[in-house]
């Protein structure tokens, strides 16, 4: 188990290396130039080389990625060219945005998921399972942004029950500072206000979010389920008198959700993945939005300082994935 | 020889049987037929050319001269959505063809020379693999610079190590089965033995896992195009429609969904198809 922990967290180191290199070398050999989109169209060459200069834009591209690299190494991701703040104090400013979207969403996936699977397994070939069916292959078919368009027509465009664009109403004030987390902050600092516009804000993304997710441990619950009920322990168990909710929660679902515990670590990296479009389309002020807004002023400091963070993230919530499968199946102990 | 055939035709009839039996993946079938058929045939039965502005028709609601509506310069939406159907469609065959081909190249040498080559392939597979899909190719997409090109290569490049692992895999077994073995007695060279040996015998797995990623390759050019880093207007892609059309929403509805519904249906319909290809090819499974 320590070998493999250990062996992870060298993966990061070596993730981190190769994405900054292929991304690096890359960026170098389109045609923009930053510097002509900070200064503007009409800059005098002069303006245009100091910016480069300041930018270390003006030196052989191996050259600047050692240096970025170094810079790496003592947790300075480069300054955003968009901004000119620093990506890593940007990305902190929007990092709890983010996470508390994601989790809400994955929070949806995981506590319907798992009994919509349960349910289509036991009424297997019922309508319950076919409709779940249709309900899974629709989840990983259907874009983010074209849920998202449909909940925003029907749920503030005709009903006007929720707002459909950021984390709080503009007439209110954010709860004080805490955790960044808006819901938490609201109730630490018991200002119901904030806390109530802040959930109305939170669903219609987070249920766009979770949707693919959700039809993905589903459909894995499902099976996993099914092939579980086939064994013969379970036979045991119904023979000696065991059913009912006793049978499938203690008996079937601890050994089911072994197999889906993986599934669920992969669907974390799909969700991080997913948030970018989310906040774009909701206006959700999270690392994905920040990063959608750089794209189109070729600011490769913010891009790969989101890219790998976002790719630590990833490869740490895989290990902690590991680590609970580890802990869930006694084979895997030794 | 009569014998082969005939066993032959024996062992593959279940599998036959068994996807006629699935009705879901005719629903599929049926659906992705529809929508290459229409796309087609569309210069056929549309008046409309996908391009030509046409301002005193812009912002049409739906009606019976357009089935879907017009767009902010006047262009019918239905005859756009089906110009985009065989770009979106050919597109996303194109990048996992290209990714396959690819994929198997690399993955059969890597399997079959092992060693500190294939050591080498797979950290860097491992290191891509590593990565959210999308965040991946928006990464490549966005330092290429955003055209559909480019968020071709960019999807390609993420897709690809998916295909080494599975042909690598194939390529591992083989090199232990018995034809390989006696090709390798008599001298042939490898590079010879993979391009006749290894490669023919390892594609079918490869094919298959193909089948099942049109589908999301689809929705990833969709992403990209639709966060500007893929086709550009007024490329009729349904990303990028639909990109626009968000703008306009809640006044003219029918701009986004539409797009969005196709794209739905597509991905859907070949997803439905994966999913029967693999209930059929996997008994695990099978309902």
């Amino acid at each position: 188990m320590i070998q493999m922990i250990v062996k992870r967290l060298g993966l990061i180191l070596f993730v981190v290396f190769g994405v900054t290199l292929v991304t690096f070398f890359m960026s170098h050999v389109i045609p923009g130039d930053p510097a002509s989109l900070i200064a503007g169209q009409r800059a005098s060459e002069e303006t245009l080389q100091s910016i480069r200069q300041q930018l270390g834009l003006d030196q052989p591209v191996w050259i600047q990625y050692f240096h970025y690299l170094g810079d790496l190494l003592t947790g300075d991701l480069g300054t955003s060219i968009r901004t000119q703040r620093p990506v890593l104090d940007e990305l902190i400013t929007f990092f709890p945005a983010t996470i508390e979207l994601a989790i809400a969403a994955f929070a949806i996936a995981i506590v319907l998921g798992i009994p919509l699977g349960i349910l289509a397994a036991l009424k297997k070939n019922s309508i319950w399972d076919n409709l779940s069916r249709v309900f899974s292959i629709s989840g990983v078919s259907i874009p983010v942004f074209f849920s998202g368009l449909i909940v925003i027509l029907i749920f503030y465009g005709k009903l006007g029950w929720l707002p459909s664009n950021g984390r709080i109403a503009l007439d209110i004030n954010p709860p004080t500072h805490i955790t960044g987390f808006y819901i938490l902050d609201s109730i630490f600092t018991g200002d119901m206000v904030a806390l109530k516009s802040s959930l109305q804000h939170l669903i219609l993304p987070a249920l766009v979010l979770s949707y693919a997710q959700l039809a993905v441990i589903t459909r894995q619950v499902r099976a996993s389920m099914l092939e579980v009920m086939s064994q013969e322990y379970i036979r045991t168990a119904v023979a000696n008198g065991i059913k009912g909710r006793l049978l499938i929660i203690s008996y079937a679902l601890k050994n089911a959700l072994i197999p889906t515990v993986t599934v669920i670590g992969v669907a974390f990296g799909s969700l991080l993945g997913g948030a970018v479009v989310t906040e774009t389309i909701f206006g959700w002020p999270g690392m994905g939005k920040f990063v959608v807004d750089s794209i189109s002023y070729l600011d490769f400091p913010a891009m790969m300082g989101f890219t790998i963070i976002i790719s630590i993230g990833y490869v740490l919530i895989n290990l902690i994935v590991d680590i609970i499968y580890g802990l869930l199946n006694p084979q895997m102990k030794q | 020889m009569q014998i082969n055939y005939s066993s032959k035709t024996l062992k593959s009839n279940p599998i036959w049987y068994k996807l006629k039996q699935n009705k879901m993946t005719w629903v599929g079938i049926i659906i992705l037929a529809l929508i290459v058929l229409f796309s087609v045939i569309v210069p056929l039965f549309s008046p409309f050319d996908p391009n030509k502005i046409d301002l005193v028709n812009k912002f049409q609601p739906p009606s019976s001269q357009h089935w879907f509506g017009t767009d902010e310069v006047g262009r019918d939406i239905f005859t756009r959505i089906l110009y985009g159907a065989r770009l979106s469609l050919g597109v996303g065959i194109l990048i996992i063809v290209i990714a396959a081909a690819i994929g198997i190249v690399i993955g059969t040498i890597s399997g079959y020379i092992g060693g500190i080559v294939d050591t080498i392939i797979m950290r860097f597979v491992d290191m891509i693999l590593a990565f959210p899909n999308l965040i991946l190719a928006m990464a490549l997409a966005a330092v290429l610079g955003p055209n559909l090109q480019n968020a071709m290569i960019a999807i390609a490049i993420v897709k690809i190590p998916v295909y080494i692992r599975l042909a690598r895999g194939e390529a591992m077994l083989l090199k232990e089965k018995l034809f390989v073995k006696s090709a390798e007695t008599f001298g042939i060279n490898k590079g010879l033995i993979i391009i006749k040996h290894i490669i023919p015998n390892a594609i079918s797995p490869v094919i298959i896992q193909a089948t099942l990623d049109v589908g999301d390759t689809i929705l990833l050019i969709a992403t990209l195009g639709f966060l500007g880093l893929g086709a550009q207007p007024p490329t009729p892609e349904w990303g990028a429609m639909i990109s626009i059309g968000w703008t306009y929403l809640l006044t003219y509805w029918w701009y986004p969904v539409f797009p969005g519904l196709f794209l739905f249906l597509s991905s859907g319909a070949l997803n439905l198809i994966g999913d029967g290809i693999r209930d059929v090819l996997d008994p695990k499974s099978a309902r």
